[in-house]
């Protein structure tokens, strides 16, 4: 998972923005110029003394336009980012419980101000008449809030003042894009909604927004990922500007309850020189108990395919959310691999069946290595290097009677030496990362952890070439 | 000799809290309600004025419900004849000058009941009577209103009731939230300086609202007036205000840090009001929400609002709440009332007027004298300040010096015209240029009266979208 740079904050400011104008008729080029004045409209209101930036759990307020005004008044223009922090209250979480950042991760967490948009009523630049206007005449009235959200990560010494006229640039360039969207997919006076989506790429680029029509699904919108894709002259043979692939702030926790990427909150063993080869993006841990379904004993394998599932998910190859062990059940069934009978059974499955439903349910291909015995596993770390660089999707193996998920090896070319970082599916508890990574739930294991006489299947799913 | 015992006294402090209300009125209203003559009327209706706040309530005005016309003419509700009953009060009547009283106030104060002198003779009657009226009362004046009361806001109503023989005087309020409610005592007590003791909290608002007006039926052109009003009026109530350019706790004393030695005449604090720039998640849909529309009305400009809270350690919260109602009332009453003003006009025009550019009317001030606070009204383009004069005396029984009204505090539309719609040109019409009457207010005697003011808006919506 790419980290952000610890020493800076991001600011990510939010609101909805109004959209109004009135369509006297109905033909694409007068829709687009009403359109456009009415999105001209609103980047001079931006643009105006009016805008205030309210910064969440805080009674900080910040006039951008009005010579940057700020109260309360220990707050300055030259007030540097990171003293921000210390104004702004810990958030109380949904079930009322004070919220705790968890400590133990010695900052590796970027921390994220949140800023809500805010629009002055009071203190107009001029007195004007109040006047009632009404034009009578049959038009079409547009309405849509558009849902801003502007991000900045810049360093904890720059200051506020800095800041704030960056959001507010941002906010004019975020407005321009959305026109641009809305113009692109209009139809007749069908107008989608343009929804901002955040994406950390490597550096220089680091955090960038693409606004994307709302309803339009991503295989659709191949042509504007091409385009992004060569801007920022990413790889074009994976996806990095799909909805999936969209940042995932620090602050704000996963929905669903798995945990993401509990590798990452493990050490690195120490080994002559070896380098580490590990999965790439992102996965959920999906093991025993989860789900309220008692697999606990038959279910490790199908936690393990439900792990390479919600890889393929997150990275945004597919759509499809990660198959129950029903659903998985139903795949082998529907290729003719099991009989009926097995959907709703407690049988096991093997890296050949996992094999099976990732081609069946996701459309991936995925290799079999074969391991005699699992002292031999030793011997593969070329080949697991290899894939971990090339594909770097999560590894399912079955040996034995059991299952486990390999992300990674630590292997040294010129000493052969090998530890694999293990992802186990048979945990039976709660989500609780430190839990986890203490009993090795999750860590680097050496090559006597394999079943020396057991013989393994390797399931290396493949990652498919596509944007 | 009798030693009281402490635990009782305790007690009783309860029962006393529990008993009612208290009603803290100043001087000048007992002078006032003793000044009004009763010989000649066999009873007198009026309305009683101040500020509600969680413990008590603070009296400063009185004013008594004008006399129609014709009694006028014939000189007293009765006529000269004996007054035999209350049945001839016309609840439509106190309660339409009490709206147009309402419309009079600045935030903070309102109209907090009514009062009834009436012979010995009808001293059985008065209670019932009052009692429609304060519910009477209530229903008009919070018809048309933006916001909503909430629960925790008082909902208590006094009415007085006063002997015109005995001069014996009977408070009571009612529940207006429960319309089962009976009369609970209250306690009426006459203070010096009451009226005096007011700090005040200005802002101008700046409006640019646009309100399409649905082509699908006529009678929706006033639910969407008011439906694009609402919207607007949420904002404004779940906005963020700040006084003096500070964030204030809710429970912050207003006037700690005040000198307390310059009575009525502290400085007026600078309300600002935030907005959230648009309510997200509310209205999550993927399409912008395209409505055809027979017409539209866009309201623009900059109008003044002011509110007072009473000086006794006002809370940050009451100054706000009384300031953001004031915004929308200010809002909502003016649109009413141009409304009302057009349909007046339309009767000997043609049904096209309504339409392009119309001046809200002219909201001005003036203080009401002896006291530490200002009273407002609505002056329309073609009127003076000799209108504005008669009309306090009219609804506020109140002698105002025409020097002493201010009607600086907004813009006056001339200047202003160039500045409105961006670009699409108006369509000049008829009423728009030809000068216009008289706002119609209940003293002068409209042939129609009240029933006519009542239907106004929904008569003119027919007739625009014709």
């Amino acid at each position: 998972m790419v980290l952000l740079d610890v020493s800076s904050i991001i600011f990510r400011l939010r609101g909805g923005l109004e959209l109004t104008c009135q369509l006297d008729s109905t033909d694409g080029p007068s829709v687009q110029q009403t359109l456009s004045e009415a999105f001209r409209r609103l980047c001079s209101k931006i643009r105006s003394e009016s805008l205030v930036f309210s910064v969440r759990n805080s009674h900080i307020l910040i006039w951008p336009n009005k010579g940057v005004h700020i109260i309360p008044d220990e707050v300055t223009e030259n007030t540097p980012c990171k003293d921000i922090q210390h104004h702004i209250q810990a958030e109380e979480n949904d079930s009322g419980k004070k919220s705790f950042k968890k400590k133990d991760k010695k900052g590796t967490t970027t921390s994220v101000i949140n800023i809500d948009l805010m629009m002055e009523m009071t203190e107009p630049s001029h007195l004007s008449a109040p006047t009632l206007t009404r034009r009578n005449r049959k038009q079409h009235s547009v309405r849509m809030t558009l849902p801003m959200d502007c991000v900045a990560s810049v360093p904890t010494d720059d200051n506020i003042g800095a800041v704030s006229g960056r959001l507010v640039g941002a906010l004019c360039d975020q407005l321009a894009d959305m026109e641009k969207v809305v113009l692109q997919h209009m139809k007749g006076t069908s107008l989608l909604l343009p929804q901002p989506l955040h994406f950390l790429l490597p550096e220089p680029a680091g955090l960038v927004t693409a606004v994307y029509p709302a309803g339009v699904p991503d295989s659709r919108l191949e042509f504007v990922r091409k385009e992004l894709h060569g801007r920022f002259e990413l790889p074009d043979d994976r996806p990095c500007f799909r909805r999936a692939n969209a940042f995932h702030f620090p602050d704000e926790p996963y929905k669903d309850g798995y945990l993401r990427n509990p590798h990452t909150a493990v050490n690195l063993p120490t080994m002559e020189n070896a380098k580490p080869y590990l999965v790439q993006g992102v996965y959920s841990y999906h093991h025993y108990m989860q789900d309220r379904m008692d697999d606990n004993g038959w279910g490790c394998a199908y936690r393990s395919l439900q792990t390479v599932c919600s890889w393929y998910q997150q990275q945004g190859y597919v759509d499809r959310e990660v198959p129950s062990h029903r659903e998985i059940q139903q795949a082998l069934v529907d290729v003719g691999d099991k009989p009926a009978a097995f959907v709703g059974s407690r049988q096991w499955i093997g890296s050949i069946e996992v094999q099976v439903v990732l081609d069946q349910l996701l459309g991936v291909t995925s290799k079999i290595l074969f391991v005699s015995q699992g002292s031999d596993l030793a011997s593969k770390g070329r080949e697991l290097a290899n894939h971990f660089q090339a594909e770097g999707t999560p590894i399912m193996i079955g040996g034995g009677v059991l299952a486990h998920t390999i992300l990674g090896v630590l292997w040294s070319e010129t000493t052969g030496q090998i530890k694999f970082l293990i992802l186990d599916p048979h945990y039976t508890g709660g989500e609780d990362l430190q839990l986890i990574t203490d009993k090795g739930w999750c860590g680097w294991k050496g090559p006597e952890f394999w079943d020396k006489n057991a013989y393994y299947n390797l399931c290396m799913p493949q990652r498919p070439k596509t944007i | 000799m009798f030693t009281p015992n402490p635990r009782i006294g305790v007690k009783q402090v309860e029962c006393l809290v529990k008993m009612g209300r208290a009603y803290c009125v100043d001087d000048l209203v007992e002078k006032y309600l003793v000044s009004l003559p009763t010989v000649d009327a066999s009873y007198i209706t009026g309305l009683l004025i101040g500020q509600i706040l969680v413990q008590k309530d603070y009296v400063v005005l009185a004013a008594q419900t004008p006399q129609r016309e014709k009694e006028a003419q014939s000189g007293g509700p009765t006529g000269g004849r004996a007054a035999s009953s209350l049945d001839d009060i016309d609840l439509q009547w106190v309660s339409e000058h009490a709206r147009q009283v309402s419309q009079m106030l600045p935030g903070g104060l309102s109209v907090l009941g009514v009062f009834l002198i009436h012979p010995p003779e009808l001293s059985k009657e008065a209670q019932n009577t009052l009692r429609r009226l304060i519910f009477a009362v209530d229903k008009r004046i919070s018809k048309g209103r933006l916001w909503q009361l909430k629960a925790e806001d008082v909902s208590e109503r006094v009415m007085l009731q006063i002997c015109s023989k005995t001069r014996k005087a009977i408070c009571r309020t009612f529940d207006v939230r429960d319309p089962k409610c009976s009369a609970k005592p209250a306690d009426w007590k006459y203070q010096s300086g009451v009226a005096g003791s007011w700090q005040a909290l200005q802002c101008s608002v700046e409006l640019d609202l646009g309100i399409p007006i649905s082509e699908t039926s006529s009678t929706n052109v006033e639910k969407c007036t008011k439906e694009g009003l609402q919207r607007w009026a949420k904002q404004i109530e779940t906005g963020l205000c700040l006084i003096n350019g500070k964030y204030l706790a809710d429970n912050f004393d207003m006037t700690s840090g005040q000198k307390k030695s310059a009575k009525g005449a502290q400085p007026k604090l600078q309300a600002q009001i935030l907005i959230q720039a648009a309510g997200l998640g509310a209205e999550q849909r993927s399409t912008a929400s395209v409505l055809a529309s027979s017409g539209f009305l866009t309201v623009k400009g900059v109008v003044h609002c002011r509110a007072y809270v009473y000086t006794n350690k006002p809370r940050a919260w009451q100054a706000v709440e009384a300031i953001k109602r004031d915004v929308m009332d200010t809002v909502s009453c003016r649109t009413e009332m141009l409304f009302e003003d057009l349909l007046m006009n339309e009767g000997d025009s043609d049904k096209g007027a309504v339409g392009g550019l119309q001046p809200l009317p002219l909201r001005v001030f003036a203080p009401v004298p002896g006291a530490g606070f200002c009273v407002c009204d609505y002056m329309f383009p073609d009127e003076s300040v000799v209108d504005v004069r008669r009309r306090f005396k009219e609804m506020l029984d109140c002698d105002v010096p025409e020097e002493t009204i201010d009607t600086s505090q907004e813009a006056a539309a001339e200047d202003s015209e160039e500045c409105t719609n961006n670009g699409a040109p108006e369509i000049p019409t008829e009423a728009s240029k030809s000068p216009k009457s008289l706002r119609p207010y209940i003293g002068v005697g409209i042939a129609a009266g009240v029933a006519l003011l009542a239907t106004a808006l929904s008569l003119l919506y027919l007739d625009i979208t014709n």
